[in-house]
């Protein structure tokens, strides 16, 4: 092994949770090459010390900088479970009660005021019509959790794990939603599918190129193959990406470069895909326009 | 971060604001210290997750408690640092957990100097552990400013390096796991994580930096594969 491929090899493992360990540590074909070449290469070796003190030092701030909807969802936490504030106020935060009773299950605050002005009115229409969007997406969590537990045969943590992931894939979808229904500029597109039962919502902000996807009926794709999300302007399709599967709900959750500052026509699709294939643009199972 | 920050008069107009209903207020507030009480909470909790539940709930609090802030009393820093790390506990006791030991030097974040970090921590009781070995006023101000650099060139990166570079450094994943989750090809997971990574290792030089004749960021292909 060269030079460049050993730098290669410790620059992929120095970014990879306990990759460098590994790799120094011999224990595949690969690493057992990097640790033949560092053996005998100072020069090699040295810049192995460098990666593991600057990935160190990266991993420790990375991990200290916030998500970045963290600000959104933050102030649509206070938007939905805030005491409300008085008049005067650009947009008032408390007044929603139905935001309260979905993102926290508890009655509105004590004190609630009503609806202070024409931008809080509108914020809270906003609210409301994603609110419904995303109840029917719980209704159909809640659904696939609850046959879930009737499953019988003792795997009592499989089905706990199960119900877990699925109450975070909910949770995941539901603060997307939140955030992105706060914004001014927020769409909202349906999807349709050839099939019956099969159906689908996207809501996405062009503004912050933010973007949920929910779909309903989707069957988990057999091996080979997965459920992709694309968007497609002027004739040109762009990925959006791989639909995850918890229970009964498929979706995305992400930002999107392609849907910053979308304007005119456009139109949202998912996709069966072949992992190995090559058609471009497969035939949609749901689509759905601007 | 902002400016006005380490400005009571300032802080204490924003909070007034937030009194009358203002979100706008509170959303200014949140650019000056969210970032610093989720890094708090991240150091002591050890739990990203947890420390975005701390942020949360800091700033509800905010909120719903303006009235109580008193300027005189001390710098809105300090109280909402106070509130972050009594919910941080909180959160860590509910899951049968103990806070992390914190240096005082290690609490001290980026932008602070030491005297406005220990007033913050000795307002929030955040000191539960002294240096044995303290920090000189040179090594403090050299970290504080490699920190500062990794920032700003994750700031300047492009977004599907940076993209890569959190998903792995936050979220523990590994390229092939980045590539199934953006749909990615392997190759270009790769290519953008060594992009990323070196462009790093050119803003922190030195010691961290990449060493001579190491490649070249131009010499690197942008993409192997196409993005789908």
């Amino acid at each position: 092994m060269d030079h460049d491929t050993t730098r290669e090899q410790l620059e992929l493992a120095a970014v990879e949770p306990g990759g460098l360990d590994r790799l120094v540590a011999g224990d595949t074909a690969t690493a057992q090459a990097v640790a033949g070449h560092l053996a005998g290469c100072l020069s090699c070796t040295a810049e192995l010390g460098r990666l593991q003190r600057a990935s160190t030092l990266i991993r420790e701030v990375a991990r200290e900088i916030p998500p970045a909807d963290l600000r959104e969802r933050t102030l649509a936490t206070v938007r939905a479970a805030g005491v409300a504030r008085g008049a005067g106020a650009d947009v008032g935060i408390g007044d929603d009660e139905s935001a309260v009773s979905v993102t926290t299950g508890a009655s509105p605050a004590a004190g609630a005021l009503p609806t202070v002005g024409p931008t809080s009115a509108a914020v809270q229409a906003r609210s409301r019509s994603a609110l419904g969007w995303v109840a029917a997406v719980a209704a159909a969590v809640v659904l696939s959790v609850a046959a879930t537990s009737v499953i019988v045969g003792g795997r009592v943590d499989e089905r706990l794990a199960s119900q877990a992931r699925t109450i975070g894939a909910l949770e995941k979808v539901t603060n997307a939603t939140l955030v992105i229904t706060s914004q001014p500029d927020v769409r909202r597109v349906a999807l349709s599918g050839a099939e019956p039962g099969l159906a689908g919502s996207l809501l996405f902000s062009p503004s912050t190129s933010e973007l949920v996807v929910v779909a309903t009926g989707l069957t988990p794709p057999p091996a080979g193959q997965e459920y992709r999300c694309w968007v497609e302007q002027a004739g040109e399709r762009q990925g959006v990406g791989k639909m995850s599967f918890s229970e009964g709900l498929a979706y995305w959750v992400g930002p999107v470069s392609a849907i910053r500052g979308l304007v005119g026509e456009a139109t949202f699709g998912v996709s069966l895909v072949d992992l190995d294939g090559v058609d471009p643009d497969p035939e949609p199972v749901l689509e759905g326009g601007l | 971060m902002a400016e006005g920050r380490g400005d009571p008069i300032d802080d204490a107009a924003l909070v007034h604001q937030i009194v009358g209903g203002s979100e706008a207020a509170l959303a200014t507030l949140y650019d000056r210290y969210g970032e610093a009480i989720f890094a708090s909470a991240c150091r002591l909790t050890a739990d990203r997750g947890i420390a975005e539940e701390v942020v949360q709930e800091t700033f509800l609090a905010l909120w719903n408690r303006a009235e109580l802030f008193d300027a005189a009393a001390g710098s809105l820093a300090a109280w909402l640092h106070a509130i972050g790390r009594n919910r941080a506990i909180d959160r860590l006791r509910a899951a049968g957990r103990r806070p992390r030991l914190v240096s005082t030097s290690s609490s001290t974040a980026v932008d602070e100097n030491p005297t406005q970090g220990l007033e913050r921590a000795v307002a929030s009781g955040i000191v539960v552990a002294g240096g044995s070995q303290p920090r000189s006023p040179e090594a403090a101000v050299e970290a504080a400013g490699l920190r500062e650099a990794i920032r700003s060139a994750m700031t300047a990166m492009p977004d599907t390096e940076r993209t890569v570079i959190l998903l792995a450094y936050q979220e523990d994943l590994s390229q092939a796991e980045i590539a199934d989750r953006l749909a990615w090809p392997l190759g270009t997971v790769k290519t953008r994580t060594r992009r990323a990574l070196l462009h790093l290792r050119e803003a922190l030089g030195g010691e961290f930096g990449p060493m001579a004749g190491q490649t070249d960021l131009d010499d690197m292909p942008v993409t192997i594969g196409q993005d789908r």
